[in-house]
């Protein structure tokens, strides 16, 4: 798991669902979530959160610019990179700290990733969790 | 409020243990006492309800000294007005399900409770029934409206579910839970089941080797989080298998299993028969209708 | 003919003590099943006595006890103008301790099977000691206490040292069906001796079967 410690900026209900942004460290990330602060008594501005995602879950992108409809952007560089036959882990050092990324062997040599490559980490707003 | 101060040696199949327990229970609370087998939650349980004579220590409730071994004092289970359920349902095999309630009732007593209860539990259909006749989950439920004829203020539940299966167990905690708020009983009972004590319990009280090695809020004992991802279950892991830097976990989750891929510090600090919370975001899962 | 005296004192000495053994093994049945005394060992050990030691032991000590010589037995004559030698009376109180065991270890055993659960459930409803007794524990041994009324019965219709010993041979009084076939034996009247002997042998075991046919739950009704 990625635990990253955040507060939160801002929350946008509709009926069931809530989209909640997040600041981490000055940069915003956003999850979606079905409960609004009428139904969880921890979703309110200000409070301190963590922020929570799966190391699968977290795409990489070589660079800083894409044109994508991902909404959490993270940019970094690569610390270390670890490969199995069909898996690599990648740790990148990055603003709001590290964070790891698990993805094919095979996408890491398309793409020609190494140490200190720069890329963006990037998680869909309904992969992250959030927790007191 | 029950204050507990109890101390006793047992003797078990291990050796001599020194059961001691203080702790308090808060009235209309329901209070789950955890812990390994053998721990002493039976005893415990049974000391309360007057079944077993602690070696020294008191029992106060609401004010009433039940038990106060320096003063002579030891209430018997008659005089102490609670409800227990055994492990066994202890239900007497002489006596229908009606018969078994009506000798529960007090001299005097308006049998109008006894309807009530058979009402409650639905119990209309095997009230004419031997109780040999019945299966495990409904003689649980005669077990527990028996226990309430006399309108106890205390409802004490020895392993009330554990030998049911999984959906009768669900619907139990349910009729627990009903009589606990309706008859604004204080409910002392004993579980292994994390997720269960979870979702009835004000209080736990675990122990271990006879001593109280962690008591509080569920949350706050089993060291539980709640994650805003809406799909939150309780399992047991059941094997763990290592593949490069990922580990591969199988979990039992109620009568399921389910296989979850861990990070490798997730995965190092687990072991077979641990009980993990797993929680997912609501949007990942499909849904397929089977029936 | 045969004298029907002998036959009818059996089964009146054999139904008063069996009644009598009831009332006095229930409780004492009840404690020792539930007794964690010291001294139970020695109790149980006692009430067995009469299945290992020869009935001729009993008699013989009855006889010495109950004789009017004897410091309890003038005693007894002297106070309650009660003499157990040679009396029914006497008969009664040594059969009752002649087949005590038969009656005390069933009933003994139907109250350590019935699971400790029962009576705790009643004690947590508010009911009694003795309310538990009659309500839950006696209803839940039936089969244990029947086994113990008719195994008591067939062995007080069967037993003889303890009777010639203590009791005699007076018609009528002490002259039981057992005495009177050994009284036909000895005047070589082998037809009347087998006439007692057959009638005692098919009550005997008629009564034996109905035990093991409720106990092996052939006669479901009865086991309930």
């Amino acid at each position: 798991m990625n635990i990253l410690k955040g507060k939160i900026e801002n929350i946008n209900s509709n009926h069931q669902l809530s989209i909640i942004y997040i600041n981490v460290n000055n940069n915003r990330l956003t999850a979606i979530i079905i409960d609004t602060p009428k139904t969880s008594k921890y979703f309110k501005r200000g409070k301190e959160v963590q922020v929570i995602f799966k190391e699968t879950e977290v795409i990489i992108g070589k660079g800083i610019s894409h044109q994508i409809s991902m909404q959490n952007k993270i940019e970094g560089t690569i610390k270390s990179i670890n490969c199995g036959d069909l898996l690599c882990k990648i740790t990148l050092k990055t603003a709001v700290g590290d964070i790891v990324s698990i993805i094919t062997s095979n996408a890491v040599k398309q793409l020609g990733l190494e140490k200190n490559t720069l890329v963006t980490a990037m998680i869909k707003t309904n992969e992250i969790m959030l927790s007191e | 409020m029950i204050k507990l101060n109890i101390q006793k040696t047992l003797t078990a199949a291990s050796g001599k243990m020194n059961l001691h327990v203080k702790t308090t229970i808060e009235k209309y609370s329901l209070v789950t006492l955890y812990g390994k087998s053998g721990a002493g939650k039976t005893s415990c349980l049974r000391i309360i309800a007057g079944l077993l004579t602690p070696d020294s220590g008191s029992i106060e409730v609401d004010g009433k000294l039940w038990t106060h071994i320096d003063n002579n004092i030891n209430l018997p289970p008659q005089k102490r007005n609670i409800g227990f359920v055994f492990q066994d349902y202890a239900l007497f095999p002489n006596m229908t399900v009606a018969e078994n309630l009506r000798f529960a009732l007090n001299k005097n007593q308006d049998k109008k409770i006894i309807h009530e209860l058979i009402e409650i539990f639905e119990l209309g259909d095997l009230q004419f029934k031997k109780p040999e006749t019945l299966s495990g989950g409904q003689k649980q439920r005669v077990a527990l409206a028996r226990s309430l004829v006399q309108k106890p203020s205390i409802l004490m539940l020895d392993e009330p579910l554990s030998a049911l299966d999984y959906e009768i167990r669900h619907k139990l905690q349910h009729y627990i839970l009903q009589v606990h708020k309706e008859y604004k009983l204080t409910t002392i009972l004993i579980s292994h089941d994390i997720s269960e004590i979870l979702r009835m319990s004000d209080k736990v009280i675990e122990l271990n080797q006879g001593k109280v090695v962690k008591q509080g809020t569920p949350d706050t004992v089993f060291n539980y989080k709640e994650f805003s991802g809406n799909i939150q279950l309780t399992g047991i892991v059941i094997a763990i298998q290592k593949q490069d830097f990922l580990y591969i976990l199988t979990l039992q989750i109620g009568k399921d299993i389910v296989k979850v891929v861990a990070n490798e510090n997730e995965g190092e600090n687990l072991f077979i028969g641990d009980t993990v919370i797993l929680a997912s975001q609501a949007f990942n899962p499909v849904i397929h209708k089977i029936g | 003919m045969i004298d029907w005296e002998p036959l009818i004192l059996t089964f009146k000495l054999a139904t008063i003590t069996t009644a009598l053994l009831l009332l006095i093994a229930i409780p004492l049945a009840y404690k020792l099943a539930y007794s964690t005394s010291k001294l139970k060992p020695f109790i149980e050990a006692l009430v067995s006595m009469p299945i290992v030691l020869p009935p001729t032991v009993i008699g013989f000590y009855l006889l010495v006890v109950f004789s009017p010589s004897s410091t309890f037995g003038n005693w007894l004559n002297q106070s309650v103008g009660l003499r157990l030698i040679f009396s029914f009376e006497g008969l009664v109180v040594a059969s009752i301790i002649y087949s005590l065991p038969f009656m005390v270890h069933p009933i003994q055993s139907g109250f350590s099977n019935i699971s400790t659960s029962l009576s705790e459930a009643s004690y947590v409803l508010g009911k009694s000691k003795i309310r538990t007794l009659f309500y839950v524990l006696l209803p839940n041994i039936k089969t244990s206490i029947l086994t113990g009324i008719v195994l008591s019965f067939a062995h007080t219709i069967g037993e003889f040292g303890v009777v010639l010993m203590i009791g005699g041979n007076i018609p009528g009084k002490t002259k039981v069906a057992s005495i009177a076939i050994y009284d036909e034996v000895e005047s070589l009247n082998y037809a009347t001796a087998n006439t007692y002997s057959l009638i005692l042998f098919a009550i005997t075991f008629s009564i034996l079967v109905i035990v093991y046919l409720i106990n092996g739950g052939y006669l479901k009704p009865l086991n309930k």
